[in-house]
């Protein structure tokens, strides 16, 4: 799988922004050179060396307020993201093995969950629980599970009831060999495909509801915060909102360009996509096509 | 291997042997179970969106004496609003009673003032209506025309054109378009109104720009969605041996989009529309902050902020049966148009 993927350009783009990104996360408030709290009597100035990306409304440094709001922003994403595979695939799994009434109950459970109104329902979660971080990821983690619900069980649904499998079992694969050879693999991409999905949506999802200030209250920095108070600045500064807006779409493109590419990659139309690339690229280089290359592609 | 008409067939065969079957009773008989099969999937979503909402209510503990009298609430107070409110009977009892009185249409009132929250949605609903449903036609119109037009111009610059600008859409949450936009059209080039909201019988004009903004900021998503379904579902439908059949025949390119292509590679991007309403009613909560509307969404979050229990649970409910509703008229065109969708509702 992962030789496949290193020979996709876009595989790197989307990882080296994902590490960088998650690097921001996790190192953004000792990055940043101001304490993001503090105002001054300087408002709403332009860039200037001093403060990199100019002043908020109220003094202050709207770096150090980018790079300490990103903590809560890609976490937040990652920790959605991470609650919804637990949540959805676990039942998802079981729903395969537990009978029927589970079953049954477990797909209504999921078809409810996928036709409410996300964003209202996770605000609506949000603040009645006591509108914190903690009640705010539990809540849209919880309406993002179906995602992973319906990968997992489809995924279990083809490898219980296959033949190799059976093959595998009855001459004599071990347990764990089974599983690492034949069901990892299958379970495995459809689930990392979901995850960067469910990552991409749980940024927006959060980057929206600390926009409303639900969740978060102001004035702790967040993306979404920084978006709320520029709102209200516009007139002063029409540049403002750029900062935040650009970090998000950069940080969401690249979940989506990671799912896009591990679909592409995974199971046979994988294969034959990177048998086209091999092909394209020998042909564009003018050699002569070797009949090993065409056949060394796995 | 049986065709659906034969699958048909066979089922009449077996329900009446005996009744005459002309191609007009197995007409009826196909809208018929049509219309019904949708309804067997979407009672429970209701049934169970409804518990949800009602279990959720009572799982955070609020009670209506919290949210009027706060920190001065004496226990003897609690327990006579709890009463009034029907709040110290046992759980199934109560979703027992309001259940009922939903049926009956009646939604309760708020905690915090006592007024019906049936009147309180119908106010704003109407403003997250049109632009929702503004937003819808966008969607589809400008979703359709560019799906459209790159699975014909499929591989020129055109079609990358459009795909590469379909994938920027998709990456961009509404309140950040909206951000943009008011930035654009209220705060720089001074053309359309920023926030606020007037409603339709003082004049279109009026009506219509206060509503476009946040429309065009809500449509975002589905125009990249319904695009990119469609031009997959028509590429592949393009290069069906019965379109190729079609050419051969000499049937103009016109014909051969609007009844052969479109119909069959136009079901994917329906299907997407019939998924989008919910997002489309979820993400009026923040573009109504944007534009500063006092909408269903804006009300949903500050009575989620207040505590007011169920004003937060009737806006749920509202939404479950709007969503509800539009997804069965979807499905049902979605029988009309492919008959093959019909087997795997």
């Amino acid at each position: 799988m992962y030789s496949r993927l290193r020979r996709l350009p876009s595989f790197w783009i989307a990882s080296v922004l994902l590490v960088l990104v998650l690097l921001l996360g996790i190192l953004g408030s000792a990055l940043a050179p101001h304490d993001p709290l503090a105002g001054g009597s300087a408002l709403l100035q332009a860039p200037s060396a001093t403060h990199l990306l100019g002043t908020d409304y109220l003094g202050r440094d709207v770096l150090s307020r980018l790079l300490a709001g990103s903590r809560v922003s890609i976490l937040g994403a990652f920790e959605v993201a991470a609650i919804a595979l637990v949540v959805g695939t676990i039942p998802g799994l079981l729903s395969v093995y537990l009978g029927r009434v589970f079953e049954w109950l477990t797909l209504r459970i999921m078809d409810t969950l996928i036709a409410l109104p996300f964003l209202v329902f996770a605000v609506a979660l949000t603040a009645l629980l006591g509108n914190g971080l903690t009640q705010a990821m539990l809540s849209v983690g919880i309406l993002l599970s179906p995602m992973f619900y319906r990968v997992s069980r489809a995924a279990a649904l083809t490898v219980s009831s296959s033949q190799y499998v059976e093959a595998a079992v009855l001459s004599g694969g071990s347990t764990g060999w089974v599983l690492r050879r034949h069901i990892g693999p299958k379970v495995l991409a459809p689930i990392g495909i979901a995850f960067a999905n469910a990552a991409g949506v749980g940024l927006v999802i959060v980057a929206s509801l600390t926009f409303l200030g639900i969740g978060v209250q102001p004035p702790a920095p967040t993306w979404g915060g920084m978006l709320a108070s520029d709102l209200g600045y516009l007139a002063y500064q029409p540049y403002a909102p750029a900062y935040p807006i650009v970090l998000i779409m950069l940080t969401v493109w690249a979940f989506n360009l990671l799912a896009d590419v591990l679909r592409d990659t995974s199971g046979e139309a994988g294969r034959i996509l990177l048998k086209k690339r091999a092909l394209a690229k020998a042909r564009r280089r003018g050699r002569r096509l070797q009949p090993q290359l065409a056949g060394r592609v796995e | 291997m049986a065709t659906a008409t034969e699958i048909e067939v066979g089922r009449t065969r077996v329900a009446r042997p005996t009744e005459a079957r002309t191609a007009g009773s197995l007409r009826w008989k196909r809208i018929g179970l049509a219309i019904l099969r949708p309804f067997a999937v979407f009672v429970p979503v209701f049934l169970f969106g409804t518990f949800i909402t009602f279990l959720l209510g009572t799982l955070t503990g609020l009670n209506p004496a919290y949210v009027q009298l706060g920190e001065a609430a004496t226990p003897d107070a609690v327990a006579r609003l709890n009463h009034q409110y029907g709040l110290d009977q046992p759980f199934l009892v109560q979703y027992w009673t309001w259940f009922s009185a939903l049926l009956h249409g009646s939604l309760g009132s708020s905690w915090i003032d006592g007024i019906s929250i049936s009147t309180l949605i119908g106010q704003r609903i109407v403003i997250s209506l049109s632009v929702a449903a503004l937003a819808l036609v966008i969607g589809i119109v400008v979703g359709a025309a560019l799906g459209g037009v790159a699975a014909i111009l499929q591989t020129t610059w055109v079609d990358r054109a459009i795909t590469g600008f379909t994938s920027l859409m998709s990456v961009m949450p509404p309140f950040t378009v909206g951000i943009i936009l008011v930035a654009i059209f209220a705060v720089q080039l001074k053309v359309l109104p920023s926030a606020g909201y007037i409603s339709l019988s003082q004049g279109l004009w009026p009506w219509f720009s206060h509503v476009i903004l946040p429309a065009i900021a809500l449509s975002f998503d589905m125009v990249a969605g319904v695009a990119r379904q469609l031009r997959a579902g028509l590429v592949s439908a393009y290069g069906q041996n019965y379109v190729l059949g079609a050419t051969v025949h000499g049937l103009s390119p016109r014909r051969i989009f609007f009844v052969h292509v479109l119909r069959n590679g136009g079901g994917p991007a329906l299907a997407l529309v019939g998924l989008s309403l919910p997002n489309l009613l979820g993400g009026a909560v923040v573009t109504e902050t944007v534009f500063g509307l006092a909408g269903y969404g804006v009300f949903a979050s500050s009575s989620a902020l207040h505590g007011d229990v169920p004003a937060v649970q009737g806006v749920l409910v509202v939404s479950i049966v709007l969503v509800v509703a539009f997804n069965l008229i979807v499905n049902i065109a979605l029988n009309r148009i492919e008959p093959s969708a019909k087997r795997g509702v």
